[in-house]
């Protein structure tokens, strides 16, 4: 009892000393960045005295010691070992770098490092897709990379790639790789249903022969022709995959203008209207885990989203087969084709493209030569042989030159007619315009969420019209750019 | 039990049936209030791969223990982050029972000044959305008091929580407050009466708020998500989340990690069970 | 006119009551409460905030979608808080008859799914909503003969689903604060209500149901609190839902914090939700009456 006494009164003291501390604080935000520097320097003091002895060894040259804060989710599977190997490597080289290693969650990723960036204390390098980046331009904590890089590294880069992290004309992130997210197929199926499924992949398809094929596949009550996976928030990756087979690779035309406003929405809402009634989809809404569940029972011909890498999926569902933990109703022989999205007339072949990158973050402690210390150590993560590590867990070409050399050699367990429509899709991939300002990208995507994908759901379900759904993007999205500001034509790249 | 329902000691068979249909009622309820978690513990025994979710049948093909052997694998740190999560929400639980324990019972039964409002106060912050209170939380956390990577920073913003205060002072307000009256007549102080009439009295009360805390810092995430980068410092939530465990299509560990974490709730439950069966027995106090 | 100011005895023990937990309350729930209105009149930037008066509540309250996502909000809250209520008290009365062993059990068996993690609960109840035939609940319409329904993805049912799933998920911790509160009832009152031969119902009405107000009352209000606040199930099970019909006040808030990063207006509008949840609490408390003395 005594020893519990004295616990509590402990505890309380603890308290009353702290309260003490934040009396002087109550000042309000403005304190909130002066004060959180402390923490930077006391942080570098310990790093120094870490560092000092190699430093003595290694002569007068060496750089200020200096602490890199880095926060990952796991990429791949083995990501957070991959990059303590990295860390190692890039020490060993550069000693008077310590980094400082985060792991994180793919869901939770993004409101950590939003709550973090908000609070001043963002990492200095955290991964996300390029979406991210708009948010982080407009809370001032992006940081321009081409300040701190030898153009001769950064010309290693595709430029392609490179233009996804570009708004307003400032490049604001190094790309780790670039996933295609089209179609996928059951080759046996499709070519019972008259696909010629080679040309498919090579040369691509018009909508006619794409809405042809599904038709011909669709077995009432056992297999659908298409089913895509559209249920909650995977209705994005209808609207983004299906845009470009109208011919909407972005947010924005080449010109700057609102896409989702013109022509083309208004014909691939139509054809979505059709299709949803035609009776070769599923009219109600899918999960996205159960897509590929559907397509490896041989429930659907065609699905989506897909990317190259679920080849592997199907193939180690198969190998399961042997001790039994396979799907019920596996197809045992199914063969996964990589297919691009078909086009409707008048637009040029095309493919959706979604660029991961690693984004270098202003924090309290962000001093030119900092800086400079992350852009160095951002550049080795995202180029050489860790890209090309990385890129081969996700089946696909790393988007550097010196990455893609780094994967010469390797071969991915992949089909050679896969891996050939993978590079084609890569290849037809539209950059969104570089000059998208803050404002137009954070504006683009509330319309998204607010409107677009809220919409396009009722418009699945059959709730809504083609019309009534156009209408309501033309109304919001004037409001949000003014009509100057939205493409109402048909457009092209 | 207590009194409500008739004993029907005139008809045992009457008191049988009656109890009966009471019991398939409540059972077919709980089955599926318990369908969640069955499908929870019988899918962690599934194999350790890539899976859609579900695949349609409550039952895994093949029962194995994989997903458990992968768990106490994969990272060192695993039966650590057992340990924390346990430290911070029994420090919670302590903490919340004494201080809103004590803090309730100010609210119900002590008329000082500016109780009202300071009730109404609690009661107000209370009802603003923590999507907002987070970010200066953080602030207050890591940049002023430099807490990262802490036990502190774990503890301290959930230690007394206005739910518990209410719930306290919603309790304590339903005993007489005769009884308080006479003791104090008696010359007993406001602590000797807590600690010697209200607390003996109060144990059901407490034990639900125990179990309550404990479950709610057991299970959250996100805060101890934001306050830790370095993996000895995981809660255990945080550790199944960061590594593969969370991977939706990875269901049978992320069900297995799921059910490891539930497992120290099973026993508090059952190990505080005693309390929350011991009635009230107001009216031998009050004489 | 001056009233003298005298400290009373009671007004000191009351204070050392309530000190540890004001303190702590002070620091890591006032705080940031205030600090957060602050946020609310400024174009927050982590390096360096502009003041702009009012301009985020003007955003706040012209936007339409703010007041749909309120309308969701209350449609939910209506619907799940006073059915949850009544639920968890008629379950914590049906396990009163039962021997202690069996009250135990029972207990357990609806306390325990609480502790199932958020994840595999949502895994589950996505299983259960499926839209296709294999769907949980579309093969017991098929069963019933009833037509299959688009369970999250219809805009007839989505809010329906949500509630459904509330309500059949986590009553567990109101069972057993009810539990508690019925065991507290002294056994006094039902020996005098058999004396007058009053039956079951007549007990319940006039001992049960006044003695657990306050009981009643802390749930209702922490009820509607929460669920104002939910945006959980919504984020994980609908995304907001067809034509926004499940789309949340606190998804609102959520986005426009953590996603489009204009975390001044998430302020603003986390005030304003906070105004419409406390009119609501105080219109509870004053038809409870504030106080039960005995």
């Amino acid at each position: 009892m005594k020893k519990l006494v004295a616990t509590l009164l402990a505890a309380a003291m603890a308290m009353s000393l702290l309260t003490g501390c934040s009396g002087g604080n109550s000042g309000g935000n403005e304190t909130a960045s002066t004060t959180a520097a402390t923490t930077a320097a006391a942080k570098e003091e310990t790093t120094a005295a870490a560092a000092e002895t190699t430093a003595a060894e290694t002569e007068a040259e060496t750089p200020d010691p200096d602490t890199i804060a880095v926060m990952v989710p796991p990429v791949t599977g083995d990501y957070p070992e991959l990059m303590e190997k990295w860390i190692a490597e890039y020490t060993a080289d550069h000693p008077w770098i310590t980094v400082d290693l985060t792991n994180t969650s793919w869901n939770e990723n993004p409101d950590k490092i939003s709550t973090m960036a908000l609070s001043g204390e963002a990492p200095d390098i955290v991964m996300n897709d390029f979406k991210m980046l708009g948010t982080l331009v407009e809370m001032g904590v992006a940081v321009n990379v081409a300040d701190y890089m030898d153009p001769e590294a950064l010309a290693d880069y595709d430029q392609n790639a490179l233009d996804y992290l570009t708004l307003e004309g400032t490049l604001y992130a190094l790309p780790l790789y670039m996933t295609i997210q089209a179609l996928g197929g059951n080759k046996a199926m499709m070519e019972a249903a008259g696909a010629d499924v080679e040309k498919i992949q090579t040369e691509g398809w018009t909508w006619d022969e794409f809405l042809e094929i599904i038709k011909n596949g669709t077995v009432k009550d056992q297999t659908w022709g298409l089913t895509f996976a559209s249920a909650g928030s995977s209705t994005k990756d209808f609207v983004n995959i299906f845009g470009v087979a109208a011919g909407i690779n972005n947010d924005f035309t080449p010109s700057l203008k609102y896409a989702y406003t013109s022509e083309n929405m208004k014909n691939l809402l139509s054809t979505v209207e059709t299709l949803v009634s035609s009776g070769y989809m599923p009219n109600y809404g899918v999960e996205a885990g159960q897509r590929l569940v559907m397509l490896q029972t041989g429930q659907t011909m065609v699905t989506g989203k897909a990317m190259p890498l679920f080849e592997s999926n199907v193939k180690n569902n198969i190998a399961a087969l042997a001790d039994g933990s396979a799907l019920e109703g596996t197809v045992e022989d199914l063969e996964y084709v990589f297919l691009p999205v078909p086009t409707l007339e008048n637009v040029q072949p095309a493919c959706y493209g979604i660029v991961d990158c690693l984004i270098p973050c202003r924090n309290q402690n962000s001093t030119d030569e900092h800086l400079k210390n992350v852009c160095d150590f951002l550049n080795f993560l995202t180029s050489g042989e860790r890209i090309a590590e990385v890129a081969n867990q996700v089946y696909l070409p790393a988007v550097c030159e010196s990455g893609r050399k780094a994967q010469e050699g390797t071969v991915l367990d992949q089909s050679d007619a896969n891996a050939a429509a993978s590079e084609r899709c890569l290849g037809l991939v539209i950059a969104p315009p570089t000059g998208v300002t803050t404002e137009q990208s954070a504006n683009a995507d509330t319309i998204m969420t607010e409107v677009i994908v809220p919409k396009f759901q009722a418009l699945i379900a059959g709730e809504t019209t083609a019309d009534d759904m156009y209408q309501a993007i033309c109304d919001a999205a004037f409001a949000a750019f003014g009509e100057d500001g939205c493409e109402t034509g048909f457009f092209t790249y | 039990m207590n009194g409500l329902y008739s004993l029907h000691l005139h008809n045992p068979r009457i008191r049988l049936l009656r109890n009966t249909l009471i019991a398939v009622f409540l059972i077919t309820l709980a089955s599926v209030v318990l369908f969640p978690l069955v499908y929870m513990v019988a899918w962690s025994f599934g194999p350790n791969r890539e899976m859609a979710s579900s695949s349609y049948s409550i039952f895994p093909r093949v029962w194995t223990l994989d997903s458990y052997k992968a768990f106490f694998a994969f990272n060192e740190n695993s039966t650590r982050w057992l340990y924390n999560s346990f430290v911070v929400a029994a420090t919670t639980v302590i903490s919340n029972v004494v201080f809103a324990g004590l803090g309730g019972y100010a609210f119900a039964k002590i008329p000082f000044k500016g109780s009202k409002a300071l009730f109404y106060l609690i009661l107000l912050a209370m009802m603003v959305p923590y999507q907002v209170t987070q970010v200066p939380l953080y602030i207050l956390i890591v940049s002023k008091f430099k807490l990262s990577n802490t036990f502190l920073a774990l503890i301290l913003p959930g230690s007394v929580t206005a739910y518990n205060i209410f719930l306290a002072k919603q309790f304590f307000s339903g005993i007489p407050s005769a009884l308080i009256e006479s003791a104090r007549i008696d010359g007993a102080n406001q602590f000797r009466i807590f600690g010697g009439i209200i607390l003996p009295m109060s144990k059901t009360v407490l034990a639900v708020m125990a179990i309550n805390t404990f479950m709610s810092n057991w299970n959250t995430f996100f805060w101890p998500f934001l306050v830790t980068s370095k993996e000895f410092m995981y809660t255990i939530q945080v550790g199944l989340k960061t590594f593969r465990f969370s991977n939706g299509t990875l269901l049978s560990p992320m069900m297995a990690g799921a059910t490891i974490s539930a497992m120290p709730m099973f026993v508090l439950f059952f190990a505080l069970q005693k309390y929350f069966l011991e009635g009230v027995t107001i009216g031998a106090v009050k004489g | 006119m001056k009233k003298k100011f005298r400290i009373k005895r009671d007004d000191i023990d009351g204070y050392l009551f309530i000190l540890v937990a004001l303190v702590i309350f002070s620091v890591f729930t006032i705080y940031p409460v205030i600090s957060a209105v602050i946020t609310s009149f400024q174009n927050y930037k982590p390096f360096g905030s502009e003041w702009v008066q009012f301009d985020n509540y003007k955003t706040a309250l012209s936007n339409s979608l703010f007041y749909k996502s309120i309308k969701n909000t209350a449609v939910y809250t209506l619907l799940t808080v006073p059915f949850s209520l009544v639920i968890a008290f008629v379950v914590a009365l049906l396990i009163m008859p039962f021997k202690k062993k069996t009250q135990s059990l029972f207990k357990a068996l609806y306390y325990i799914p609480a502790v199932a993690s958020g994840v595999a609960t949502s895994v589950v109840w996505l299983w259960i909503y499926d839209s296709s035939p294999s769907g949980l609940f579309n093969q017991l319409m098929k069963f019933l003969h009833l037509p299959m329904q688009n369970w999250l993805a219809s805009s007839k049912t989505a809010m329906l689903s949500l509630i459904i799933m509330s309500l059949l998920n986590g009553q567990g911790s109101s069972i057993i604060i009810y539990i508690a509160a019925l065991l507290g009832i002294d056994t006094s009152y039902f020996e005098a209500a058999d004396i007058d031969g009053a039956s079951f119902l007549q007990k319940v009405r006039y001992i049960v149901l006044p003695l657990c107000k306050p009981t009643t009352l802390f749930l209702l209000v922490t009820g509607i609190i929460n669920s104002f606040q939910v945006f959980q199930n919504a984020y994980m099970m609908t995304g907001g839902g067809p034509d926004n019909n499940t789309t949340m006040i606190g998804l609102l808030i959520f986005n426009n914090a953590f996603v489009y990063g204009k975390y001044g207006l998430a302020c603003a509008q986390g005030v304003l939700l906070t105004i419409i949840i406390a009119g609501l609490t105080a219109i509870q408390f004053r038809v409870a009456g504030d106080d039960v003395e005995y």
